[in-house]
């Protein structure tokens, strides 16, 4: 089917099965590399991108379920509470191998849209759709901490 | 030096399809370790006539913090500007080859161990080259120019240089053999908290960083597997011409370990699984599920092993012992799950070939892919990316994924990404060991530790392996180590361990042997200390020697303030102290019974490594450590039924999650600049035991089985 959306303020029209996850459309149609595969059922949060401010898991959403709407990805260059998450991040030098961090900060940014004051509590419920088998949980608590400071 | 003579190989027909890397004899090594050409500053430091300075890295970053590290190590004694150097994989070479084995290879948290000492020395050597040629320009003596942030300074005039003005310089001049570098105490770089750098801190959070999986290439093709549905299975034959008809799908072939589907993208080659026939010869572990496996561990704990540790007189003290504790340990096999499914490029070239892929043993996956293809090494030019998290599983044993992706990609004309799904990952091997094992101590009447019997069943993880020289009578290195070399002072010992095989291959998984010996000798000298009714962190002290040990042991104590911690219904407090790759490593763990469930809610963590190069990292990595490990604590299992695993996915192979995540707690104690020591695996191995000696404190139950399960 014939699909129109726009990632990161660009627009896109493709000729595509509808069935096809989002995420592999990004990935393997448009190049987009940024957001990342990781269990492809939406267990780990990998590839959370953000749709009408709520998390989405790109591997286990259609494209044809996007069609004509606009979703932001890890690579938005134009969102300022994106840009302070990340900000947060590296100054609580939360990344250690670093992919699942842009699932963690995409979930962590729709959680901010809705709540900019959430509870420690409510940041550790929000955030538990992500896995990090690194272990930074501690770090990225404290960056979204500080992040909702700086919002 | 014959780079294929270090692989050894079985018949690339069978669907085991087993290569080990190994070293033939110590010969080779030698030959391998007189090649390393002195400190060969070209290989890790490349400065461009624009100024541009790149250090390149033979150690794979996989979130330990290698290249952040290393790159402090040169930049303190190179003098360059912190924010403006690049760091990047260098393509594999002799000078990167370890120090043990004659390969490249990020493992045994060795890294900082082994280089950190040549790093600063080629940091100096090129500080020193930099001085000499400004001076020569200049025409002053050398003491007349300083360095500062990548700049040369003329002390008379004043005048500036950029060390990329003296690129062809440098070029023409000898490598000072030994330079001087400054003592740790006096260094602006290491030794200080320092923050991952920022390049490669700022990709990672924009998704920018390069993983093997963000590959792309001009006219790139994907491949996803069908693998065996039973461990040992063989392809009989298979159908694929339902999947041949649907849109994208180039080329269905069989390989040593399944059926691969190439395609034009990975989506449509995994979605095309369900349309090929195949026909499995699935063998004699059909058969085999976890109720069988334990029934043959148990006939082999019953059974005389090969012994690994034995003085005294045990039997002597078992007879005269006031009292005896026994306990079964078990753990499952565990799959390391990093977060980046396994994958790997390979383009066939017709007589040369390239490899992109994140590796821990970059010259051997370049070397087993020369072998698949029938070219030499040298003709293979492999690229190592930013690793997706590894805990071990990408120094794999047998090289599954890369020699999947050579074998699929072998006579293609495009370059072909092989893309393992998490299901594949889960459900294909390459775990830590089951182990089934027992422990005995006798305890006198003041409840003093007089023997300590013990015996380990599982399978061997170095056996065939380039670590094969690990093995110690027959008892495999993940069977001995943490046991046989426990800290503890005890008169009497006989630890044996029994070695079954089967056809799930077994590796190292984030701490190695230290997972199954640092649960059972902490949880049994936790259980002693309950029996004896004595506080846990000075009945450890009572038994240590090692004045480093003594004063971690007491920092963690001062850390949790342990003589003071505030008893509470349901709250346990427990003790675990492990040594391990060099360094040293005590926690507290601190957990509360919430009705049949348990919360690990604090964990005090003290390590001393000798020397924390960088204080920052070296806390990120016991957090991680324990997170890590936490997992396999409470959740993390794999089960075999019907001579497969029955786990496939995150949900229900099960691991810890933001909620499950306790306060963490870390202190440093520097004690030896002189035994600089690891730090990737240290904070792992102790929480194991803490959390079960917790449990006892809190229930007085013991708890021996793992994932400790309250009910």
């Amino acid at each position: 089917m014939k699909i129109k959306f726009n990632v990161d303020s660009r627009d896109y029209s493709l000729d595509v099965d509808g069935n096809t996850p989002l995420l592999w459309v990004l990935r393997e149609q448009l190049n987009l590399t940024n957001t990342k595969f990781g269990c492809g059922v939406g267990e780990c949060g990998a590839c959370t991108v953000v749709m009408d401010n709520e998390a989405i898991r790109a591997c286990s959403t259609s494209i044809s379920s996007v069609n004509n709407k606009s979703i932001s990805t890890i690579a938005n260059k134009e969102d300022k509470d994106l840009k302070k998450l990340q900000s947060a991040w590296v100054e609580e030098d939360v990344a250690q191998c670093g992919y699942c961090q842009p699932g963690q900060i995409m979930n962590a940014l729709a959680l901010l849209k809705k709540n900019p004051q959430p509870s420690k509590e409510q940041i550790t419920f929000s955030m538990n759709g992500n896995i990090c088998r690194c272990g930074t949980y501690n770090k990225i608590n404290q960056a979204i901490k500080k992040a909702t400071k700086a919002i | 030096m014959e780079r294929r003579n270090f692989l050894k190989t079985t018949s690339l027909a069978s669907s085991a399809f087993v290569i080990g890397f190994y070293l033939p004899s110590k010969s080779k090594a030698n030959e391998a370790k007189k090649e390393t050409p002195g400190l060969a500053p070209n290989a890790f430091v490349k400065i461009d006539k624009d100024n541009k300075i790149t250090f390149l890295m033979g150690q794979a970053e996989m979130g330990q913090g290698v290249y952040s590290t290393f790159a402090m190590c040169i930049a303190e004694e190179l003098d360059v500007n912190w924010e403006e150097i690049e760091v990047e994989a260098g393509v594999p070479r002799v000078e990167y080859n370890h120090a043990w084995v004659p390969v490249m290879l990020t493992g045994g948290s060795s890294s900082v161990p082994v280089f950190q000492d040549r790093l600063r020395k080629i940091g100096a050597a090129l500080n020193i080259m930099l001085k000499e040629a400004a001076a020569k320009k200049w025409q002053v003596r050398t003491y007349n120019v300083e360095t500062k942030d990548s700049m040369l300074i003329n002390k008379k005039s004043k005048e500036t240089l950029k060390y990329g003005d003296l690129v062809e310089q440098l070029a023409a001049m000898q490598v000072p053999k030994d330079p001087k570098i400054k003592p740790l105490a006096e260094c602006r770089l290491l030794g200080k908290p320092m923050k991952r750098h920022p390049k490669e801190a700022w990709a990672k959070v924009r998704g920018e960083a390069d993983f093997g999986i963000d590959v792309r290439v001009p006219n790139l093709k994907y491949a996803a597997l069908i693998h065996a549905p039973v461990f040992g299975a063989k392809v009989k034959s298979f159908d694929a011409s339902a999947a041949l008809k649907k849109p994208g799908i180039l080329k269905v072939k069989q390989i040593s370990t399944g059926i691969a589907i190439i395609a034009e993208q990975w989506y449509l080659a995994k979605e095309a699984i369900y349309d090929v026939k195949v026909i499995w010869d699935k063998g004699a572990f059909e058969n085999v599920n976890s109720a069988t496996l334990d029934k043959e561990y148990s006939a082999l704990l019953k059974k005389d092993g090969n012994v690994m540790r034995k003085e005294g007189d045990s039997k002597k003290a078992f007879a005269n012992a006031f009292k005896t504790i026994e306990a079964e340990f078990n753990f499952p096999f565990l799959a390391h799950a990093p977060m980046e499914p396994l994958n790997a490029v390979v383009h066939d070239q017709n007589g040369t070939a390239e490899v992109w892929s994140g590796g821990q043993l970059q010259s051997v996956y370049r070397d087993v892919t020369a072998q698949i293809l029938g070219i030499k090494a040298d003709k293979v030019t492999y690229h190592n990316t930013f690793l997706g998290g590894s805990f071990g599983r990408r120094a794999s044993k047998n090289i599954d994924y890369v020699s999947d992706a050579a074998q699929i990609a072998k006579g293609e004309a495009w370059p072909v990404m092989t893309l393992w799904q998490r299901e594949d990952d889960i459900k294909r091997g390459n775990y830590r060991p089951l182990y089934k094992n027992n422990a005995k101590m006798a305890l006198d009447k003041e409840g003093k530790i007089t023997a300590f019997d013990a015996r380990v069943v599982g399978q061997s993880v170095v056996a065939g392996t380039a670590f094969s020289f690990l093995e110690k009578n027959g008892v495999d290195w993940a069977q001995w180590e943490g046991l046989s070399t426990h800290p503890y002072r005890i008169e009497s010992h006989n630890l044996q361990a029994n070695t079954p095989t089967s056809p799930i291959v077994v590796q190292w998984w984030r701490s190695v042997g230290f997972t199954q010996t640092g649960p059972m000798v902490e949880g049994m000298i936790g259980i002693a200390a309950h029996e004896a009714k004595a506080d846990e962190v000075q009945y450890r002290l009572d038994m240590l020697t090692n004045p480093r040990h003594i004063k971690v042991l007491k920092e963690v104590a001062r850390l949790a303030n342990w003589d003071k911690r505030e008893k509470e219904k349901d709250v346990g407090y427990g003790v675990s102290f492990v040594p391990s790759f060099g360094s040293i490593a005590a926690q507290i763990a601190k957990i509360r019974i919430t009705g049949k469930d348990y919360k690990v809610e604090k964990v005090w963590c003290t390590v001393d490594c000798g020397f924390a190069l960088n204080p920052l990292n070296v806390e990120n990595q016991m957090i991680s450590g324990i997170n890590f490990a936490l997992s396999a604590v409470k959740y993390s299992e794999i089960t075999i039924e019907n001579g497969a695993a029955v786990q496939n996915n995150f949900y229900d192979y099960v691991v810890g999650r933001n909620v499950d995540t306790p306060d963490i707690e870390v202190s440093i104690v520097n004690s030896s600049e002189k035994q600089i020591g690891g730090i990737g695996e240290v904070g792992t191995p102790p929480i194991f035991a803490a959390v079960a000696n917790a449990l006892l404190d809190a229930t007085g139950k013991r708890f021996t089985n793992y994932p400790l399960k309250l009910a």
